[in-house]
């Protein structure tokens, strides 16, 4: 048998795992733990067993499908864009479960935990290998119902239950637009086939869709005097969804709340399991955004000005969590940005993309892990009340001194010396050079090269201010038992070497994605589409231009070295309640009030009670007056007949008599 | 083989139940004869399904007897795929509901009996093919559901039984006039007096009389549209959920609003491309739909009563198979069709949670509820289940549903499905809202002590999950049968040349 007759198993142990948990895990050892972490470790095991399978043959794409109902099927596609997703879900997922054994040991939920880990995992396995745009889309709210159950894990504390109907709600606004791109991308199949949908053949299956896009992109409707093509329509709904699940500005606002629930699910979230979903589903439909320019720029600027957004208020946060979250969505922010260079480099932007996704997946759940681990000791997430955390815990000090530099890019241009983040991030900032020369926009790139000044800066501010210095209040602490910091040296490993390892090669890998999976995909002929000249030798830039991410990560650094190591700026005159940009920065621009306060509650509570009125006093109120009016004729008639009963009776018949008086006349007058 | 009346055996035996149950003075006895006898119709529906042929759109399983032959008026009962699942969702919730309610200990021979004779009425209007027979059928439910307010109800019984008492049979009368000028218009059109549905609606397809003909229309139009409830006629449902017990609630809301669109789908449909303006009756029906929608979401929101926010959650999601009903697209149609078995399920789940927390915290208003979860982890998996599946989420049987209509009605009513779009971020946040403050948060030390659910409780709601489950997953058993029906249904439209 071989491997690929497996992969139906990838999604389904963990959710099978999931049930048992969730019914019988609190007899078990741990909150059977054990289950969902084999489940896990079983599906990482087929995941890079294909995968593996796939870089030797890169033509045996597995794809199965069954029907379902109606017009639509389930089934799996584990193209090499899938295979490597699968993989560093799984292992991610599966380090971040076995920490969680010592991480959530004292919690009395933790068989719920791990149940609902175990299903947010198959669910965005779901998302991963999905071969159809619905099924797709539905493992995509499967994913979004177990982010609420696990923000909202410690549902006793309102915040928490409050992030988790926030993040939710969010999400679900970026939900409704992908489910409207769905039913847009439906409508116009369904016009391309003059309403006749061939027999046997299932239209939402990503490789029937691609087929169509020539014709959805000739198809044009108008939209406030513009006209824009259908295929245009359904890229920016798609990504719309995206923008929620990703958060990009503006359904960002969920992101940082998130922080509510424990800070394994903060790592899987921030990771693995949901956040990367967004970008991955523009990376899955990137056929049809080749086909569509406009929404690729779209893709570009929101992903630019999100990364460049968040790492601004990244400086200014005093919870660790909360730097790290600020740190996800622009780093998502990044990955779109790559995406969105498709007009000028074609798929390798999405390779680009994904490399970084990959590598910043490693590095993400390192930090996040370590910050765990900070946290589970000293008790706090407040940084001003830590320093010189790093004596007493020196591993998950070094483990975290490898993510930051990961994550700033520190590495040696020109050669193959360099963390992953280094080959990852500076890619999407060269392609971006790259559309800047080829365009005359700069915007994208100075969006890229400042968000890469402010990373470094908040990162390792986060550094020293956590772990060096002086402790400056009383915590006690330990370092971490090993069960925690294990996972935590592996993940150091591959935010280290996993870029080495694999740059020139995992490009190459997922650039035969869309070239074997599909193969009436002709990128030219998008790419003539979507009216612009493919790039086809990066690489050629100047040796600044190389340097130059390098040298803002350093002085990043050298910033944060001088403010918070020497402390040569006396901060508490920065930080201070009457500074203008300090006071917006903090308060991340205000959005929690435009969006929480103004837009859900002024507004739609405010028309909701508006209605209420409506129902009851005029709707009701027209009601009640009718009745009213009845009864007092009623009162009248009531003299005249007996019983209620009796009046009824004679209503009807008098009424059937009237009728047929009526219909007699109708007759005869024809 | 001799063929059982089985049709004739689902109306009867609760029947016989009723009357059983009714006469026994042991609580024990009670409740188990009632839940034998509403059994059987559930074994009748599943033979049903399993021996049901989903490839035509014909009636099967049809008795016929004359009963007043002078008049036209037949005994005359079979299914389709429009009726079929109807009968099997009651089927479901009638048993589920009896469990449910296993402690009752108000006049609890009354309070069963009250139900099984509620199944019958149910039962008889979903197979009638009869229009004297369906109409003495509706107005035979609505005599328990009376009952069942106005003696086990809340504080304000009288006027929320009177209220849904005369509103709804104000409706059926307007329906009753469209019977009979439906039946004399065709009367004195072929000689023939005839109730028979399928004859009748053939019949008013030759009628001359464009204003009649939109006459008669709109009368059963109104009939079955308060029913659903559609907004503007709406006003009735939330006071008489509110003041129902739970039982009544259930059956309220999974059963006897279903009675609405299945008069949509039995008669309205193929009655609308004969009609004097099609596309003006479309596009009320579509407006009727999304305003239900938007409307009845938006006023969940605005409740603080947890009870009635499900009773607004419910006009919103009848909105949906108005909305699928009026495209006229064979999936929409039977998405539309699917909703409301789907709802039917779902709402079961709903209404049964408030009622647990109404007969356990002693409250049901939202703002003197949280922190629930702590002490009732079994009844917050089950209502989150519920909820889940009420906003929407996929793999469970409401997003079929949603998707379907939303989906295919855009073929035709694109506008209208955008404006519905809207509802689904509302629909989410009053439920996760209602949620957030009654479940979880803090505990409110003041509701004093409480417990979890009982297994009787747990039972019912749990196969109602599993049923909404497995409906999520694998909806073909009752879809395709309906979607047959369907494509019937909207052939009649380009028989019409609409």
């Amino acid at each position: 048998m071989a491997i690929e007759d497996f992969a139906f198993l990838i999604p389904l142990l963990p959710a099978l795992a999931f049930v048992v948990t969730f019914f019988f895990g609190k007899k078990m050892y741990s909150g059977g733990a054990l289950i969902p972490i084999g489940a896990i470790a079983l599906s990482c095991i087929i995941s890079i067993l294909i995968t593996i399978n796939l870089l030797q043959n890169p033509e045996e794409v597995v794809h199965q499908s069954i029907h379902w109902f109606a017009i639509l099927n389930l089934g799996i596609l584990i193209d090499p864009l899938a295979a490597v997703m699968l993989s560093m879900v799984t292992f991610v997922s599966l380090l971040i479960h076995i920490y969680a054994l010592g991480y959530m040991s004292h919690d009395p939920g933790k068989a719920r935990y791990f149940a609902e880990t175990a299903l947010f995992t198959a669910a965005m396995l779901g998302v991963i290998l999905s071969d159809n745009i619905l099924q797709l889309f539905i493992c995509w709210e499967l994913v979004g119902l177990c982010s609420y159950l696990l923000i909202g894990f410690w549902y006793q504390k309102p915040s928490a239950a409050a992030a988790a109907k926030k993040a939710f709600l969010t999400t679900r606004v970026g939900d409704v637009m992908f489910l409207t791109g769905i039913i847009v991308l439906f409508s116009g199949i369904f016009k391309i086939y003059n309403g006749n949908l061939p027999e046997g053949v299932y239209v939402l299956q990503f490789s029937e869709m691609f087929n169509l896009i020539p014709q959805l992109s000739a198809m044009h409707t108008t939209i406030l005097g513009f006209e824009v093509s259908q295929l245009t329509i359904i890229t920016l709904l798609f990504f719309g969804g995206a923008v929620g699940k990703s958060g990009q500005f503006p359904l960002h606002v969920w992101l940082p709340d998130a922080m509510e629930g424990p800070t394994t699910v903060s790592a899987l979230i921030h990771a693995a399991t949901m956040v990367t979903a967004g970008v991955y589903l523009v990376a899955r439909t990137f056929p049809m955004f080749m086909g569509a320019p406009d929404a690729l720029i779209v893709v570009a600027y929101v992903g630019g000005f999100t990364a460049l957004f968040a790492s601004t208020m990244g400086i200014v946060m005093n919870d660790i969590k909360r730097v790290l979250a600020f740190s996800t969505i622009s780093q998502l922010g990044y990955m779109m940005l790559g995406l969105g260079m498709g007009a000028v480099v074609g798929m390798e932007a999405v390779g680009v993309s994904m490399f970084h996704l990959i590598n910043h997946a490693f590095f993400k759940a390192l930090l996040f892990l370590c910050a765990g681990s900070v946290i589970h000791s000293v008790g706090t997430q407040d940084m001003r009340q830590m320093g010189g955390v790093g004596k007493i815990m020196p591993i998950t000090f070094i483990t975290m001194l490898v993510a930051s530099l990961a994550l700033a890019g520190f590495g040696i241009p020109g050669t193959s010396i360099g963390t992953s983040g280094f080959f990852s991030k500076d890619a999407i900032i060269e392609t971006t050079y790259l559309f800047a020369e080829h365009t005359g926009n700069y915007i994208p790139y100075i969006f890229g090269i400042v968000a890469a000044l402010l990373t470094s800066t908040y990162i390792f501010r986060l550094l020293f201010m956590t772990f060096t210095g002086k402790p400056r209040t009383n915590y006690g602490g330990h370092e971490s038992p090993s069960v925690m910091t294990v996972p935590l040296s592996i993940l150091a490993v591959f935010a280290l070497i996993f870029g080495v390892l694999t740059q020139t090669k995992f490009y190459h890998f997922l650039e035969v994605t869309f070239e074997n999976s599909f193969v009436h995909v002709n990128i030219e002929h998008l790419a003539e589409l979507g009216n612009y000249d493919l790039v086809h030798n990066p690489g050629h830039e100047p040796l600044f231009i190389l340097w130059l991410p390098v040298i803002v990560g350093v002085a990043g650094l050298v910033i944060s070295y001088l403010i918070y190591y020497k402390k040569v700026v006396d901060m508490s005159t920065i930080v201070s309640r009457n500074n203008p940009v300090y006071k917006l920065l903090y308060n991340r621009y205000y959005q929690h009030q435009i969006f929480i306060e103004l837009i859900a509650l002024k507004i739609t509570y405010g028309l909701s009670l508006i209605g209420e009125f409506i129902d009851r006093k005029i709707i009701d109120g027209i009601i009640d007056g009718i009745s009213d009016g009845t009864i007092a004729i009623g009162e009248t008639i009531r003299k005249v007949q007996t019983g209620v009963v009796q009046s009824y009776a004679t209503a009807v018949i008098a009424g059937v008599g009237l009728l047929i008086i009526l219909l007699k006349l109708i007759v005869e007058v024809q | 083989m001799i063929s059982m009346p089985i049709v004739s055996l689902m109306i009867l035996v609760p029947l016989i139940g009723a009357v059983l149950t009714l006469f026994s003075k042991i609580k024990e006895q009670t409740r188990i004869i009632a839940l034998v006898s509403s059994l059987a119709p559930l074994v009748g529906a599943l033979y049903m399904i399993m021996n049901f042929d989903s490839s035509t759109p014909a009636m099967q399983f049809v008795e016929s007897f004359d009963w007043v032959p002078s008049l036209g008026i037949l005994y005359k009962v079979g299914v389709d795929g429009i009726a079929l699942p109807l009968v099997l969702l009651a089927a479901i919730v009638v048993p589920a509901t009896i469990i449910y309610s296993w402690g009752e200990d108000k006049q609890p021979n009354q309070f069963f009996a009250l139900i099984l004779a509620l199944e019958a009425g149910v039962m008889g209007v979903f197979t009638s093919l009869d229009f004297f027979l369906f109409y003495i059928f509706w107005e035979l439910t609505l005599i328990p559901m009376y009952f069942l307010i106005s003696i086990w109800g809340g504080p304000r019984k009288d006027y929320a039984a009177i209220k849904f008492f005369i509103y709804t049979h104000v409706a059926s009368l307007v329906m009753l006039l469209g019977i009979f000028a439906l039946y004399f218009a065709a009367w004195a059109q072929s000689g023939i007096p005839s109730f028979d549905i399928p004859y009748l609606l053939e019949q008013f397809q030759f009628l001359e009389n464009t204003v009649l003909r939109d006459s008669i229309f709109l009368a059963l139009l109104f009939g079955f549209l308060v029913k659903m409830p559609a907004v503007p006629f709406h006003t009735w449902l939330p006071d008489a959920h509110v003041e129902a017990p739970t039982a009544g609630s259930v059956l309220l809301a999974a059963v006897l609003l279903k009675m609405g669109g299945y008069g949509l789908f039995r008669v309205m449909l193929p009655m609308l491309p004969f009609t004097g303006s099609p596309k003006l009756m479309i596009s009320i029906l579509a407006f009727i739909g999304v305003l239900s929608i938007l409307y009845g979401a938006m006023l969940a929101l605005a409740q603080t009563d947890l009870k009635k926010m499900v009773a607004y959650s419910s006009i919103s999601h009848m909105g949906y198979v108005t909305l699928g009903a009026a495209a006229l697209v064979p999936l929409s149609v039977s998405g539309a069709m699917f909703q409301q078995f789907s709802h039917g399920l779902i709402t079961c789940l709903l209404f049964m949670s408030c009622g647990a927390i109404q007969h356990i915290a002693g409250t049901r208003v939202i703002a003197d509820l949280g922190g629930l979860a702590q002490k009732m982890p079994k009844l917050t998996v089950l209502m989150l289940f519920g909820f889940m599946a009420s906003l929407g989420l996929p793999g469970l049987s409401g997003f079929v549903a949603e998707f379907m209509v939303l989906t295919f009605s855009y073929l035709t009513l694109p506008g209208y499905v955008l404006l519905a779009l809207l509802g689904i971020v509302v629909t989410a946040g009053y439920h996760l809202w209602a949620m957030q403050r009654s479940m979880f948060g803090v505990l409110n030390e003041k509701l004093g002590h409480l417990h979890d659910i009982t297994n009787y409780e747990t039972i019912s709601m749990g196969i109602l999950a599993l049923l909404v489950l497995y409906f999520g997953l694998n909806p073909s058993p009752v879809l395709d049968m309906m979607t047959t029906n369907a494509e019937q249904i909207v052939s009649l439209m380009a028989l019409a040349g609409v």
